[in-house]
């Protein structure tokens, strides 16, 4: 069976915990999922063990605790710990395909952000003169920055996963975040200065660079 | 680290390499068994070990359809497993004697 199948056949027989067990083991399985360089099919291998063991043992009237202990982020750390890394080349389409992907977001808002300033807004051309030196250092920064920002907040939920967080709470930090960060966004593509050769483009043809970047993600995603 | 959990963890791994020397099974049975011996180890337990074992390569999984019906991991022994379990069974024998012998003294 691949990780796929089995993702598929754990959200089926999840449904089978009971609501106190159903908490500890989503929040178990987040936590580990969110341990993303490890091999996906041994994290989905023992994410599935662990639900039949406690879908035993439920039936058999044993509490979580009497199970797997009652430090559930210390139990997870032991798992993620012991888990295999992904290998090399699956690390390395992983990598291209999160690439991809987020160029083909970038190449769609682009398109949306200037079909609304233009037809909304009456600003700016559906030709847009692109300086090529430019364009190549933006793109080259918003990679690495982006990534920083994953990072950021697969460590975030991480720390959040075991703990009860105030929902208002979570919300202003996650508001908070999102304007930081586009603000980083805009400060970076603001200060970069025109450079190199031009080109102009027509700005609809990004909808066309951005399907074509996310059918070569989605392939990659079907290699994996 | 407590002194219980310090002297079980390599002690469990050889339970779990011996008996999985013997049949094949998948993680709730294991733990069934080790409690039936009288090990008294939080079932939770057995997964890190079982993933330990299974990337030395002294174990190997398998998912595999079980009688009862769902698909379940079972674990045999592996050519390296047969060689660490012989090992440890030595290394348990030669430390067996003794440390009794010295536990029985200071009564």
């Amino acid at each position: 069976m691949d990780a796929q199948a089995l993702i598929k056949e754990n959200n089926e027989k999840r449904k089978l915990l009971s609501k106190e067990n159903l908490e500890w083991y989503e929040d178990m399985l987040v936590y580990i999922r969110l341990s993303f360089d490890k091999s996906e099919q041994e994290t989905e291998e023992v994410l599935s063990e662990i639900l039949d063991h406690l879908l035993e043992a439920q039936e058999d009237g044993k509490t979580i605790e009497e199970v797997f202990g009652d430090d559930p982020k210390a139990y997870a750390d032991e798992i993620t710990g012991e888990l295999p890394k992904m290998i090399t080349k699956k690390r390395f389409l992983f990598i291209s395909m999160a690439i991809l992907y987020f160029l083909a977001s970038v190449a769609l808002f682009s398109v949306i952000f200037k079909a609304i300033s233009y037809y909304a807004f009456d600003l700016g051309e559906l030709t847009e003169t692109y300086y090529l030196g430019t364009q190549a250092l933006k793109l080259g920064l918003s990679i690495p920055i982006a990534y920083i920002f994953m990072i950021l907040i697969i460590h975030y939920l991480r720390w959040s996963t075991f703990r009860k967080i105030n929902k208002v709470k979570e919300f202003f930090i996650f508001w908070l975040f999102g304007i930081f960060s586009v603000g980083i966004f805009v400060l970076v593509y603001y200060f970069i200065p025109d450079f190199g050769p031009t080109i102009e483009l027509p700005i609809y043809l990004f909808i066309g660079v951005a399907v074509i970047l996310y059918i070569f993600a989605t392939i990659i995603k079907r290699k994996m | 680290m407590s002194l219980r959990s310090q002297l079980l963890k390599g002690v469990l791994e050889g339970c779990i390499l011996s008996i999985v020397e013997k049949k094949s099974v998948y993680g709730y049975e294991l733990s069934m068994i080790l409690q039936q011996y009288g090990l008294d180890v939080s079932e939770g337990s057995i997964y890190p070990i079982l993933l330990r074992l299974q990337k030395e390569k002294l174990i190997h999984g398998q998912m595999k359809k079980s009688p009862a019906g769902p698909n379940r991991k079972y674990y045999h022994l592996t050519d390296d497993g047969k060689k660490a379990l012989i090992d440890f069974r030595t290394h348990w024998n030669d430390l067996k004697q003794p440390v009794d012998l010295i536990l029985e003294k200071e009564d």
